[in-house]
């Protein structure tokens, strides 16, 4: 029973109690209204925001690479193609505490192999390091077995480049290779990311976007761990295309035999269409040890090696040396300068009027009387020298410009030199002095500020096996299933269509004639081919006391200084259906080096191609 | 409420007329109906947060049992009975405190743990709803106002208990703990006087406590929570992640179990300190408001049970405690939506957490013994 003062007491507690009890309440209120309106915020205000982060935390995008297209020959032989290499990998931020899991890696898997992290310095982080390409089944039998020893090296499978004839077509097809530091800047990330390939040289560059496709999107939902828990969208990638060749296997195996590493270049194409039926440069490389599929030399050690990736066939600059004869002659006759008959007495020697110097022939005594059937089948200069003087520089830097000297024939390669065809402007623009008659003579001859590449004169000697038609050469001749067509250039249209008979039956005659210069590819009944032998100087002879013979045997002391051999060529007459030029540095001579290689090429083609049609 | 004079006894119907054996088991039944619905909404949840882990869910579901249990059992008690014991349950707050410090539990880098073997909890846990009642019990001991000497004896106490838990060290749970010691000082009484002379101290101590008794991760905290986009990834991640996935689930949610954010593990402690955000994530905001309602009833009938109870003792232990109860919702949502740094605060009756279903349980049971019968 309570008392009267104690209920007193109570109510007096109970309206302390509910006044203090209001100002905490009070006090949470606020707290909680401050809290509703935050929420009303994120959930209400900012909900699609924030619905996006979630997405974001949530979907990743993955890129779906397609496997490059391959490159193929007419025939259907694979000549690239893609094949599954399988390679230990290491995060960076590991690399310095998993010395001990290297240490097993080296003495129990890799054993007489070398780890390749420690040629690569400054690594990113997030970055992963290869340490090991391209396990052998025994090594990858090995890492499986022995994993939990290496818990930090991470086994990857991916697909490489791998050209099985190796070091054959090098220079046509090229390498793959990492991003450089530069394309990893303008390349978008997607197509390619940081540990992706891509066409550094050759077909592998120029067809990158048809080789490389686009890669497909697969959305996948990953949770914090980055691990994927399902698949919820997926495009598929653009499938690139392969690419056919019109190169022909046979002919690039005989061009490589026949350099056997000796510096220089074969092309061989089509005149009729322009389609490059063999381009061989030596000396040359294995592609596959940089596009990651074969173990072997690094770009480095290419690097000390005697330019291997240099193409000579496209990029070389050599004096067409005599092998210009035939222009200059169709041009004499052109010009009326000369007529088939018209002969001059060749003593061995020219002499100009002005100055009187003397330019000397190869031959010391000289040809005697020579026409111009005579100067082609004999490689007259003294001849040449006459005409060209002349012709004078203007008609035969026009008349040469319309084959394609001095010009890119557009070959779908890249890094093809310009060659040069000097006129009076460039040489003064480019060396200074204004034209002298000696500067034309030399020309006449394919020596001096000329220069053709492999690629371009064989161009130019196509002109003259389809008279007059030039068409843009191609390596390539289907992308995809679509086909190629051939591109007719330029047509050399002449006053007298006579003229390209008088020229290639002098051409014939090089090596028809017991006094030709090519004379030693001779057989009876053979396949019938016109040509030109060139043999250009490195260094010019002009010591007047001394015989070129004589000149020329201190000069050969260095191998360097020695003469390049050339053969320009195309048969069989009269329906020529390839060309063929051959260049060998240092080779000395056109006929015994250069044109019997060119003849096997004629030949072997023509079994080819007779086979083709049975 | 306000034209009715709690003292008028005739005014004060029965709720139930007669002897209804329901009402006399569970006391307040619509308290007790409350209490299950929150906890089953909880079990549901956790379900989800857990990555619908079955052996969590069950042995929560234990706890849950025990807690009723006890609380079933407590409700039934008179409160004089135990005033005694909770007074000196104090000491055992201190001896547990005392003891986390110097024999924690390894495998934490910090000491708040014990570990039983079967079962690990933190003495803090318990100490904050100890602390209050032993507070009450202390102060409502006699029948007489406390003198300046008992607010005195009743402040040093929480800010001992406080300063154990700071030494863990623990910031955020200390400043609870204190917390919950003044809110029954406050309510019963405290002169204004001393509140006064409180703040003065405070503030002047304040300085010299950041600069001297702060560690860095707990001054980093506070920068975090300045701006929590400094470090996505650091400290200011969770917080992040935790407001993405309340943002994302919009006014009617990702459906339960379809939150992507707690789903994917992207809410760091989903299952315990942050089930609130996948609350938001999967329910949204009517998920949210269903919780605050829930909340809100069973804090109703807490004050109603506290304001009418018999003695000041009942009344003050049954408000404090439900003061405390509205304070922990309160740091844990705005803990979770970014408004105040994170400390180590469960959602009460929802997240997982054995000790502090079984304690807050156990508080219920507090407020139910304390229930007038013809209320």
């Amino acid at each position: 029973m309570k008392f009267v003062q104690d209920l007193k007491r109570d109510e007096r507690e109970i309206k302390s109690l509910k006044e203090r009890s209001r100002i905490i309440f009070l006090f949470i209120s606020i707290m909680f209204c401050i809290g509703l309106f935050k929420i009303l915020q994120l959930s209400i205000l900012d909900n699609t925001e924030y619905l996006d982060d979630s997405d974001k935390n949530r979907i990743i995008e993955m890129p779906i690479h397609p496997a490059r297209g391959l490159i193929k020959l007419q025939d259907g032989l694979v000549v690239a193609e893609n094949i599954v290499s399988k390679d230990l990998f290491i995060k960076t931020e590991f690399l310095d505490s998993a010395e001990k899991e290297l240490d097993y890696l080296r003495t129990n898997i890799a054993n007489d192999r070398k780890l390749t992290y420690s040629d690569v310095k400054n690594y990113k982080k997030d970055e992963k390091v290869l340490l090991l390409g391209n396990l052998s089944s025994a090594e990858l039998a090995k890492f499986e077995l022995s994993k939990e020893f290496m818990p930090h090296i991470s086994l990857e499978i991916s697909l490489r480049r791998y050209l099985p004839q190796k070091n054959l077509f090098s220079h046509v097809i090229g390498h793959l290779g990492r991003l450089s530091s530069e394309e990893k800047t303008y390349l978008p990330r997607f197509e390619y990311p940081l540990t992706s390939f891509l066409g550094k040289v050759g077909l592998e560059k120029v067809y990158e976007k048809e080789l490389k496709g686009f890669p497909g999107l697969s959305l996948m939902e990953v949770d914090v761990y980055g691990k994927k828990i399902r698949e919820l969208e997926r495009n598929l990638p653009l499938t690139p295309k392969d690419i056919t060749l019109s190169l022909n296997l046979k002919l690039q195996n005989i061009a490589r035999t026949e350099l056997a590493n000796r510096k220089g270049a074969i092309i061989a194409l089509d005149p009729n269409t322009g389609f490059i039926k063999a381009m061989v440069s030596s000396p040359d490389y294995n592609p596959n040890t940089l596009n990651g599929s074969e173990i072997g030399s690094s770009f480095e050690d290419y690097l000390r090696e005697d330019s291997p990736f240099f193409n000579r066939a496209i990029s070389g600059s050599y004096p067409p040396a005599s092998t210009i004869k035939p222009f200059v002659g169709l041009l004499g006759l052109e010009e009326g300068v000369i007529t088939e008959d018209t002969k001059i007495e060749d003593k061995g020697f020219f002499q100009l009027k002005e100055d009187g110097r003397r330019y000397r022939g190869w031959k010391e005594d000289g040809h005697g009387q020579v026409n111009l059937n005579k100067a082609i089948v004999e490689s007259s200069d003294v001849y040449f020298y006459e005409l060209s003087s002349q012709l004078t520089i203007d008609r035969i830097s026009k008349f040469l410009s319309a084959f394609g000297f001095g010009k890119f024939t557009e070959i779908d390669l890249y890094s093809e030199a310009q060659s040069i065809l000097p006129t009076r402007n460039w040489k003064l623009g480019n060396i200074g002095e204004p034209w002298f008659v000696g500067d034309t003579i030399n020309i006449g001859i394919g020596q001096g500020y000329i220069t053709s590449t492999p690629m371009q004169l064989l161009s130019s000697i196509s002109a003259i096996a389809t008279k007059g038609k030039i068409f843009k050469p191609k390596i390539v001749s289907k992308i995809g299933s679509e086909p190629l067509m051939p591109e007719l250039l330029h047509e050399i249209k002449i006053k007298d269509q006579q003229h390209w008979n008088i020229i290639e039956k002098s051409m014939i005659k090089v090596i028809q004639s017991w006094n030709g210069t090519a004379h030693n590819l001779y057989t009876e009944g053979g396949v019938v081919i016109a040509g030109k032998t060139g043999t250009a100087q490195i260094k010019s002879l002009t010591d007047q006391d001394l015989t070129v013979r004589e000149e020329y045997q201190e000069v050969r002391d260095n191998i360097e200084d020695r003469d390049h051999a050339l053969f320009a060529s195309y048969g069989p007459i009269p329906n020529p259906n390839i060309a063929v030029v051959v260049i060998v540095e240092n080779g000395e001579s056109g006929s015994a080096v250069a044109a019997p290689i060119a003849k096997k090429m004629i030949e072997a083609y023509q079994k080819i191609t007779f086979i083709d049609e049975q | 409420m306000s034209n009715r004079n709690p003292l008028d006894y005739s005014l004060n119907k029965p709720l139930i007329r007669g002897f209804n054996p329901i009402n006399y088991l569970f006391k307040d039944l619509p308290l007790f109906l409350a209490l299950l619905i929150l906890l089953s909404f909880g079990l549901l949840m956790l379900f989800s947060a857990s990555g619908q882990s079955t052996s969590m869910v069950s042995r929560q579901i234990i706890f849950i049992l025990v807690g009723l249990v006890l609380l079933l059992s407590i409700s039934h008690l008179k409160p004089r009975s135990y005033k005694n014991i909770l007074m000196n349950s104090y000491w055992l707050g201190i001896l547990l405190l005392i003891y986390v410090l110097i024999n924690p539990a390894s495998g934490y880098q910090t000491s708040r743990w014990i570990d039983l073997g079967f079962f690990s909890f933190q003495p803090s846990e318990i100490v904050r709803l100890i602390l209050p009642l032993s507070i009450v019990a202390y102060l409502c001991r006699k029948e007489m106002v406390p003198k300046f000497q008992d607010w005195m004896i009743t402040t040093f106490g929480a800010l001992a208990c406080s300063y154990l838990v700071y030494e863990q060290p623990d910031l955020g749970t200390s400043i609870i703990v204190l917390t919950s010691g003044l809110i029954p000082i406050f309510l019963a009484g405290l002169p204004l006087r001393i509140i006064i002379s409180y703040f003065v101290v405070l503030s002047l101590t304040l300085p010299v406590i950041w600069t001297n008794f702060l560690y860095d991760y707990q001054k980093e905290r506070v920068y975090t929570f300045i701006d929590p986009n400094a470090d996505p990834l650091g400290t200011g991640w969770n917080i992040a992640q935790s407001q993405t996935a309340i943002g994302s689930g919009g006014l009617y949610g990702k459906g339960f179990l379809q939150g992507s954010q707690s789903q994917l593990d992207f809410i760091p402690e989903s299952h315990s300190d942050f089930i609130f955000s996948v609350i938001g994530e999967e329910l949204g905001l009517l998920g949210i408001l269903f919780l605050f309602a829930l909340y809100a009833f069973i804090l109703w009938r807490v004050f109603r049970i506290g304001f009418y109870a018999e003695t000041n003792f009942e009344r003050l232990a049954c408000c404090s405690l439900g003061f405390i109860f509205l304070l922990f919702i309160l740091i844990n949502v705005l803990m979770v939506i970014g408004i105040i740094p994170v400390v180590g605060v469960p959602l009460p009756l929802v997240s997982q957490g054995g000790t502090s279903i079984v304690v807050h349980l156990l508080a219920f049971g507090v407020i139910l013994s304390t229930k007038k019968t013809q209320l």
